[in-house]
């Protein structure tokens, strides 16, 4: 087995079943293209072909060094990760599972719920993940980057951004931006 | 020269909405590129329809002078917070970001000013003197073999010095190059890979990729170590970089300025090979090439100065050709259109005027990064003292923002938090993040331009091989690769001798 561990075999078998899922569903478009010989598949398998090489390289690489950082390469230091290896814990992942699914949510409520009405609830919740247990400090910046946010994108660059379409979000969402109207229909006058 | 220069430069200051907007896209360009989550491209998309209102030489001036600024202002986001503004100031967080960490943002931060300013004049200058000879030597010199081979030599440098190994560095740009394929191929026009959705047949757009990749991934980077307690805030520095520092590496900065305005000139290219091959030819040349990736001010130099050497150069191909060098430069192709206008040879026979105003004004935007940016990067370095928690949210905000504004899509916000959800663990398992980026980016490109150049040479790859330039980067390319492997190889066969 050399150097090889459990999640090398994991990532090799990863990118295999990678490079399998996309060769199966280049038959989908498996179109000659009187113009050009290698049609529409050349370019996208002989990815696939190269992509499979370079991991069956890599596996190779990794039977025989593990995983030692190849000298020369750059932005890579083994120290940090050693560091967060000890310091794993229960909390630790729950936190990190947090902090990766509610980007998700609040993705997922832009349309329904829109901007206006799921932005600060965003900013609400990120802060506490992160750790900030203060509330005036939690309150404070949640309303200073939201109204950073409506002032620079809506209130100067007049982004359209989504205005959710379930009520009262959606009402919510019509306020702000007929506030915004007046405004700029002040600043004209 | 001079003359029509003046004529352009008068033109530009007489009239005080020109001014005006001339100002705005300084400080807007920076502004943008400066904050972490959005780029000079969110800024762009937002402006591009209020362009009909404006006369065709400002909306083009507009957006010149934004390219210019917005390419600097990327910098210094790579370099205080490891999330690059655009794809071009990737290779600048490499030693960048680790500068920060060491207390020494301030003087990377000021290289990258100047070596900003010294590549966009120098590249601004050549473009003012050259842009007619140089558009008629790229057209007869450069067609799709030569792109192609650019393509491949990128893609080569790139991997070479990305990821923790050779193998990773590859995997990460061949990733990159099959996200690439995912929307209609550039020559039948067949969907591929859109898993039934039909909001995929136009592609992957390339803005939330970038986003996603880069500044998504980097804040749960971050928020991980947060999490685990190993979170160290960087150091906040403002010492800016002595003059004898700077001069140490002159023959980097003119070596930059060479490929990055070669690299420009190219359509379809652009400033983001130019960093990259900046950054790699820094390295290949060095001899301290270990210190690079560890805080080495010279790899902050040579990205920075090729990037900005490749804004001007760009406008080339766009003003003489009237083909895009990258995303900005493609809206800029769309202010020409809403007025009517198409970018091409005849535009300096009917615009004479635009032209040199656009020429005028990317010169001084150039001129004004080395004054406004130094103030500006005194005020900017202040953002290091806001703690994590409360510029996370704000970065992810700002970032979805910028995913939505291009399209109007939500699936775009969600394609950005996959991609950086993705790209974190990608980092974590040591694959390179610019090297995805750089094939998401050139993979269309490359595919294209390797179908036109078959085409013409009626795949005859002798044919293909038998012109020079094509033939010189093909070999470049390989010899990278070569070299890069036998680094790999040799370091397995170290590994067995000390074994036994």
């Amino acid at each position: 087995m050399g150097k090889l561990n459990s999640f090398h075999i994991i990532e090799t078998s990863i990118w295999l079943f990678i490079v399998l899922v996309f060769f199966i569903f280049s038959f989908e478009f498996n179109q000659n293209i009187e113009i050009y010989r290698f049609g529409a598949t050349g370019w996208p398998r002989a990815v696939l072909v190269l992509l499979t090489l370079v991991s069956l390289g890599n596996l190779y690489h990794l039977w025989r060094n593990g995983d030692a950082i190849q000298p020369g390469r750059v932005g890579f230091s083994s120290e940090d990760n050693e560091e967060e290896i000890k310091n794993r814990n229960f909390v630790s992942y729950l936190k990190l599972c947090c902090i990766l699914i509610s980007p998700f949510l609040y993705a997922y409520s832009l349309k329904p719920i829109g901007f206006y009405s799921a932005s600060p609830i965003f900013i609400l919740i990120i802060i506490l993940i992160l750790g900030e247990r203060r509330w005036q400090w939690i309150i404070g910046v949640t309303a200073f980057i939201y109204i950073l946010l409506l002032l620079l994108f809506v209130g100067f660059l007049n982004a359209p951004l989504p205005q959710g379409y379930i009520s009262p979000f959606y009402d919510f969402s019509a306020n702000i931006l007929s506030l915004n109207t007046q405004l700029q229909n002040m600043k004209s006058w | 020269m001079v003359e029509k220069f003046i004529i352009g430069t008068t033109a530009l200051f007489s009239d005080p909405i020109s001014v005006l907007i001339f100002i705005f896209g300084v400080l807007g360009g920076m502004l943008f590129g400066a904050i972490p989550g959005v780029s000079m491209l969110t800024l762009a998309a937002i402006l591009l329809p209020f362009t009909a209102n404006l006369e065709p030489a400002q909306g083009v001036m507009l957006f010149a002078v934004i390219y210019c600024t917005g390419t600097y202002g990327g910098a210094i986001t790579a370099i205080l917070f490891n999330i690059p503004g655009a794809p071009e100031n990737a290779p600048t967080a490499f030693d960048g970001y680790p500068m920060t960490q060491k207390g020494l943002a301030g003087k990377a931060v000021g290289a990258a000013v100047l070596c900003s300013a010294i590549g966009g004049i120098a590249s601004a200058l050549i473009m003012m003197a050259a842009t007619e000879p140089l558009a008629n030597w790229a057209i007869s010199n450069i067609g799709p073999p030569e792109i192609f081979a650019l393509v491949f030599f990128g893609l080569a440098v790139a991997s070479s010095v990305g990821g923790k190994t050779i193998w990773k560095g590859w995997m990460s740009v061949l990733l990159g190059l099959l996200i690439a394929t995912i929307g209609q191929d550039p020559v039948g026009g067949i969907n591929r890979y859109n898993f039934g959705f039909v909001d995929l047949a136009a592609g992957i757009a390339f803005v939330p990729a970038i986003l996603g990749f880069f500044a998504v991934s980097e804040i749960f980077i971050q928020a991980e170590k947060t999490a685990t307690g190993i979170y160290k805030a960087p150091k906040f520095s403002v010492d800016f970089p002595t003059i004898k520092e700077l001069w140490l590496h002159k023959i980097a900065v003119v070596r930059s300025i060479l490929v990055g305005f070669f690299c420009g000139i190219l359509p379809g290219i652009g400033a983001i090979l130019a960093a990259f091959m900046g950054y790699g030819e820094a390295v290949r040349w060095s001899k301290k090439r270990e210190t690079f990736g560890k805080g080495n001010l010279e790899g902050v130099i040579s990205s920075e100065t090729a990037n900005n050497a490749a804004t001007g150069a760009a406008m080339i191909p766009l003003l003489a050709l009237g083909l895009p060098g990258g995303a900005l430069t493609a809206m800029m192709v769309a202010v020409f259109q809403m007025h009517d206008l198409e970018p091409g040879p005849l535009v300096f026979y009917n615009s004479p005027d635009l032209i040199w105003v656009v020429f005028a004004a990317m010169f001084f935007a150039n001129v004004s990064i080395l004054f406004i940016g130094l103030l500006e990067t005194k005020t900017i370095m202040y953002l290091l003292k806001i703690p994590f928690h409360f510029l996370a949210p704000m970065i992810l905000l700002l970032a979805s923002i910028g995913a939505y504004i291009g399209r109007g899509l939500v699936l775009d916000v969600m394609v950005m938090f996959g991609a950086g959800i993705l790209g974190f663990f990608l980092r974590r398992s040591g694959y390179s993040i610019p090297g995805i980026v750089l094939g998401i980016i050139l993979g269309k490109i490359g595919e294209q331009n390797f179908a036109q150049g078959m085409q013409m040479v009626h795949y005859d790859l002798f044919v293909y091989l038998s012109r020079p330039i094509c033939l010189l980067l093909i070999l470049a390319g390989l010899f990278t690769l070569v070299a890069s492997v036998y680094g790999a190889l040799s370091m397995s066969t170290q590994a067995k001798e000390n074994e036994n």
